[in-house]
C-alpha cells in the first residue's frame, strides 16, 4: 500500500485574483454540462420523482436538474466516504501441481479522480473537518480517504434555506461559512454569482461565463452580508464535554432523553460527520473483496464482541455514546473541535423526533437534579 | 450450497439450453423426495442435469428466505419437494410449509419475479418415476423461461440513482 | 373537540397513574407536524400528553422494548398505560396473541382516529422549512407559513395507510377517549386499492418499480426497528455474520432480500399500521409490500391480523384438510 499523506490536505491560496462569474438560471444546465467535461461533477438532486422527495448528492448527468432549494436529505460524506468501498480484491489460486497449496493474489488498485461538488452547503463542508481529523491528520492516515480528499473541490452555496432544525451557528459554523470551500455560490434573483476562493478553482471557471454586472454583484454581496450576520440555532455548547462526563453515569437522565429511540441507523446515516465503518471480507468461492461499509453505533452488532459480551447492550448506552462522541470525546481529543456541524439532519429524519439539541442543551442543567 | 445430488447415471444431453447454463436449485426433504430422487437414479431414469440438490431435514425447515435468496441472486429456478401431506416424517412439517410456500408463491410476482420460476411438490421415496416427471417438467419450464436476470439493474441503469459507489 | 378529548385524556391518566408503572403517549416535538413518544411516570408531566392527527407513531412496539419491558419481568409489576389508535390497537392484539405481553399488563386508552397527517404530503404543498405551526380547525389543517395561513383539507394530507382504514376505532381498549370514528373503508377492494394497482401492471414494470424504489434504501433499518411486530430486533439475520445471509453491500439484491425477509416474517402478522413506511427517510413505500401479503392472507386464508387476541396467526398453524389453498 502506498504510504498516506500525513498532513491535512491544505489548499494553496496563492496570489489570487478575485474571479467571479454570473450564471443565469436558464444557463445553469449548459454550464454544468461544460463543467462536467473538465472534472467529475456531483450535484444535489432529487432521488425520487416528486419535488418534495428525498434528495442526495449524485454524479451529474446531462439534463439532471440540481436541487438547490433545500438541504439534501443525505449528506455529502459519501463523496469521500462511500457507503460501500472495496479496499482490496483477493483471489486464492490453486497450485496447478495439485498440491493442497494455494497462493493468494491481492489487488488494491484504486483511483481518485478530480471531483467537484457543485451546490454543497457550509454545514456539509464544515463536517469534513471532523472527517479530516480522523482519516487524514494521523496518527492513522487513511490513504483511500486522503486521495479522494485531495482531489475533491467544493462549490458551496451561501445558505438561505436554514429552518428551525438547523443550528450551524451553535457549533462554530454559519450560513455563509466558506471554510474548506473552493468556490462560493450566491443565489441571486435570476441566477448564480460564483466566486473562486482558491487558485485551483479559478481555472474551473474559465470560459463558463462573464463577470456579474454591478447590480448583481452588489446584490450578491448584500446577501452574503445578511447570511454572515444570521445566527442559526441557539444551543449552548460551551463546556459540553465536561458536562457530558458528569451526566454519563446518570441513567435517569438518559432514560428520560432517549426512551423513545428506536435504535435504527437513520441519524448516523444522514449525519455528515458520523464516520464509523465496518470492514468485512465478502467472499464467494475463491474470490473475494475486503469491503468497508458504513456502520452505525445505534446498532446492537456495532459493539458486539466475539465473546458474546456487548458493552452497549441497549439503546440508552448507544445513544449516550453518540452524544458523547460528538460533544465530548471528539472535542477532548481534537482541541475543542465539535463532532457536529449543526445541519439538523438527525432531527429532521428521526422517526420519533428526538432532538439532539435538547439532549445537549440539558447536559449542563443542574446535574444533581435527579 | 453443496452439490450432493444423487444424479441420474444417464449422460447429460448437450442441448442448447444446457449451454445457456441454466441452474435450478432443488430443496429436497431427506425422508421422501431425496429418497425419491435416489430411487430415480438407481432405476436409471433419464433426468435433466440442471438441478442442484440441497438436502433439508423436512420441508418444515424451508425458510422462504432460501427461495428468495436463490431467485434474487439469479438462480433460474427453485424446486421444493417433500413428503405428501399427512405423510411427514415429523407429522406436520409439510403442513406448515404448504401455507408458507403458497403465500410466498402468490407474493413473488408482486415484487416482479416470475412465479413460474418456483414450484413446490410432494414426492415420496418410492416414487422414482414421479420424480423423473416432476424434474423433467420443471426443467423444461425453466428452459422455456430462459436465464433469470435476477434483480440487478441492467448495466447503464446503474447511474440512474447513485449506488454510493464512485 | 380535540381540546375536550385532550382534557379527558389528562383527567383519565391522572386518575389512573398511581396504579400504573408508566404511561406511554404522545407529546409535541420541535416539529409542528410530528409528535414524539413520551413516557410518563409523574403527575406533573401529564400535561405533555397530546392527541390529534400528528400522533402518527405506533406506540405498541415500546411495550416489548426497554424501558417498558423489564427482563426478567417483575411478578408484582404494575400495568403500563398506553394510548392506541385503531391501527395501533391491532398491533397490541398481535403482541398479546404471540404472548409477548399479557392483556392484564396493559391499561389501554383507546383513541378513535380520524387519520394521521403524512408530513411528506404537506411538503408537497408547502416547503417544510416554512411551517411554523400547524393546527386543526374542523376538517382542515391550518399551516402557518410565516405569512398568510394555508388551509389544507385534512383528507389531502392523510397518510396512505389511513385512506383505506377499516378499523379507526381501537379493537381492544379499557377506556375510550372521544367519539367513535367512521371507517373509511369497509371492503377489501378499497383497503387494498394500491396493491391492486400494482398487480395490474406487467411483471417487468413491477420489477422496475421496486428496483428504482429499493435502490434508494440506505439499510438504516428504521422500517424494521419501528415495526412493533419485528420482534427479532438485535438478532435480525440481515446483520448477523453467522449465519451470513447478506453482505454489507448496498446493492439492489441485498436490499431486495432484506425487504423480502422483512415482509415474509410479517406474513399473517402485519396489522398494516404503516410505521415502516412512515419512518423511511428515503420515502420508499415499504408498507405496500406488506399490504400485498396481508391481502394474500385475507383472500387465501380469510385472516386479518390483530383482531382477535385468542386467534393464532395463520402461518403459525395449519389445517390438514385444506388442499386447495
Amino acid at each position: 500500500m502506498k504510504s498516506g499523506v500525513n498532513k491535512r490536505p491544505e489548499l494553496k491560496r496563492g496570489n489570487l485574483m478575485a474571479v467571479k462569474i454570473f450564471i443565469a438560471a436558464d444557463r445553469l444546465d449548459s454550464v454544468l454540462e461544460k463543467l462536467a467535461t473538465k472534472i467529475d461533477l456531483w450535484i444535489p438532486a432529487l432521488l425520487k420523482g416528486d419535488k418534495s422527495g428525498p434528495t442526495g448528492f449524485v454524479p451529474y448527468e446531462v439534463g439532471k436538474a440540481p436541487a438547490f432549494d433545500r438541504q439534501t436529505t443525505l449528506p455529502l460524506k459519501k463523496v469521500l466516504l462511500p457507503q460501500e468501498e472495496t479496499l482490496l480484491r483477493f483471489e486464492y489460486k490453486k497450485d496447478p501441481e495439485g498440491a493442497p497449496k494455494t497462493t493468494i493474489a491481492l489487488d488494491d488498485h484504486r483511483e481518485a479522480r478530480p471531483t467537484l461538488v457543485f451546490g454543497a452547503r457550509s454545514c456539509d463542508v464544515r463536517a469534513l473537518t471532523t472527517l479530516d481529523r480522523v482519516f487524514a491528520n494521523g496518527p492513522y492516515v487513511d490513504p483511500y480517504y486522503v486521495e479522494r480528499r485531495k482531489n475533491t473541490f467544493f462549490a458551496t452555496l451561501v445558505c438561505k434555506e436554514n429552518d428551525v432544525k438547523c443550528f450551524c451557528s451553535s457549533v462554530g459554523g454559519g450560513p455563509a461559512d466558506m471554510e474548506g470551500s473552493h468556490l462560493k455560490i450566491v443565489q441571486v434573483d435570476d441566477g448564480y454569482v460564483v466566486e473562486a476562493l482558491t487558485a485551483e478553482a479559478q481555472s474551473l471557471l474559465d470560459g463558463l461565463g462573464d463577470a456579474p454586472d454591478a447590480a448583481r454583484d452588489a446584490k450578491a454581496a448584500e446577501m452574503v452580508k445578511e447570511a454572515s450576520g444570521r445566527r442559526v440555532g441557539d444551543v449552548d455548547t460551551q463546556g459540553c464535554a465536561e458536562a457530558f462526563r458528569n451526566r454519563f453515569p446518570q441513567t435517569d437522565y438518559w432514560v428520560q432523553m432517549v426512551s423513545q429511540c428506536l435504535s435504527c441507523g437513520v441519524c448516523t446515516y444522514v449525519c455528515p460527520t458520523c464516520y464509523c465503518f465496518s470492514i468485512t471480507d465478502e467472499v464467494e468461492n475463491l474470490k473475494g473483496e475486503r469491503l468497508r461499509s458504513w456502520d452505525s453505533c445505534m446498532f446492537y452488532h456495532y459493539t458486539l464482541e466475539a465473546s458474546g459480551h456487548n458493552p452497549r447492550p441497549t439503546k440508552l448506552e448507544r445513544y449516550r455514546n453518540r452524544v458523547g462522541h460528538k460533544f465530548s470525546y471528539i472535542p477532548e481529543k481534537y482541541e475543542g473541535l465539535l463532532g457536529c456541524c449543526g445541519c439538523g439532519r438527525c432531527i429532521r429524519s428521526c422517526p420519533v423526533s428526538i432532538d439532539i439539541r435538547q439532549v445537549v442543551g440539558h447536559l449542563k442543567e443542574n446535574t444533581n437534579e435527579q | 450450497m453443496t452439490d450432493s445430488s444423487p444424479r441420474s447415471s444417464a449422460p447429460a444431453d448437450e442441448t442448447a439450453a444446457t449451454k445457456q447454463g441454466i441452474k435450478i436449485v432443488g430443496f429436497l426433504c431427506n425422508w421422501c423426495s431425496y429418497g425419491g430422487a435416489d430411487t430415480a437414479g438407481v432405476c436409471r431414469f433419464k433426468q435433466p442435469t440442471d438441478l442442484r440438490v440441497v438436502r433439508i431435514p423436512c420441508t418444515g425447515r424451508m425458510d422462504p428466505l432460501f427461495i428468495a435468496k436463490s431467485l434474487i441472486y439469479g438462480v433460474d429456478g427453485v424446486l421444493v419437494s417433500g413428503c405428501h401431506p399427512r405423510d411427514c416424517h415429523y407429522a406436520v412439517g409439510n403442513f406448515y410449509a404448504r401455507r408458507r410456500m403458497e403465500a410466498f408463491k402468490a407474493f413473488l410476482p408482486f415484487m416482479g419475479i416470475d412465479t413460474q420460476r418456483f414450484k413446490y411438490t410432494w414426492v415420496s421415496a418410492s416414487e422414482g418415476q414421479q420424480w423423473q416427471k416432476v424434474v423433467t417438467e420443471f426443467s423444461e419450464q425453466i428452459h422455456r423461461l430462459g436465464p433469470n436476470p435476477g434483480v440487478r439493474l441492467r448495466s447503464g441503469d446503474n447511474s440512474k440513482v447513485s449506488s454510493g459507489l464512485r | 373537540m380535540l381540546e375536550n378529548d385532550r382534557n379527558q385524556l389528562h383527567k383519565l391518566v391522572e386518575e389512573a397513574l398511581p396504579e400504573l408503572d408508566m404511561m406511554i403517549g404522545w407529546a409535541e416535538s420541535c416539529d409542528p407536524l410530528q409528535t414524539t413518544p413520551v413516557f410518563i411516570r409523574d403527575a406533573k408531566s401529564i400535561s405533555k400528553l397530546t392527541l390529534g392527527p400528528f400522533c402518527s407513531q405506533n406506540l405498541a412496539g415500546y411495550l416489548v422494548k426497554p424501558p417498558a419491558l423489564d427482563a426478567p419481568p417483575k411478578p408484582d409489576a404494575k400495568p403500563i398505560g398506553i394510548c392506541v389508535k385503531g391501527c395501533d390497537s391491532r398491533s397490541l392484539v398481535a403482541l398479546i396473541q404471540e404472548k409477548f405481553i399479557t392483556r392484564d399488563r396493559v391499561r389501554i386508552f383507546g383513541i378513535p382516529c380520524r387519520g394521521t397527517v403524512d408530513f411528506r404530503k404537506v411538503a408537497q404543498r408547502v416547503p417544510l422549512a416554512n411551517v411554523k405551526s400547524a393546527t386543526m380547525e374542523g376538517d382542515s389543517l391550518v399551516i402557518d407559513d410565516s405569512g398568510t395561513p394555508l388551509r389544507l383539507d385534512l383528507e389531502e394530507v392523510l397518510a396512505r395507510k389511513c385512506l383505506g382504514c377499516r378499523y379507526p376505532n381501537p379493537v381492544i381498549q379499557d377506556v375510550v377517549i372521544g367519539q367513535e370514528a367512521k371507517p373509511r373503508s369497509s371492503s377489501l377492494a378499497a383497503t387494498y386499492r394500491d396493491v391492486a394497482a400494482m398487480d395490474a401492471k406487467p411483471l417487468e414494470e413491477r420489477l422496475a418499480f421496486w428496483q428504482s424504489e429499493l435502490d434508494r434504501c440506505i439499510r438504516c433499518y428504521a422500517c424494521r426497528n419501528a415495526c412493533p411486530l419485528c420482534v427479532c430486533q438485535d438478532r435480525c439475520i440481515v446483520e448477523t455474520r453467522e449465519p451470513r445471509w447478506l453482505t454489507q453491500r448496498v446493492g439492489i439484491p441485498e436490499k431486495f432480500l432484506f425487504h423480502f425477509i422483512h415482509a415474509m416474517h410479517l406474513a399473517g402478522r402485519c396489522t398494516g399500521c404503516g410505521e415502516c413506511e412512515r419512518v423511511c427517510p428515503m420515502d420508499i413505500p415499504v408498507t405496500l409490500i406488506k399490504e400485498k401479503l396481508n391481502k394474500i392472507m385475507e383472500e387465501m386464508l380469510g385472516y386479518s391480523a390483530g383482531l382477535d387476541p385468542e386467534a393464532v396467526p395463520p402461518l403459525l398453524t395449519f389445517n390438514p384438510g385444506e388442499t386447495e389453498i
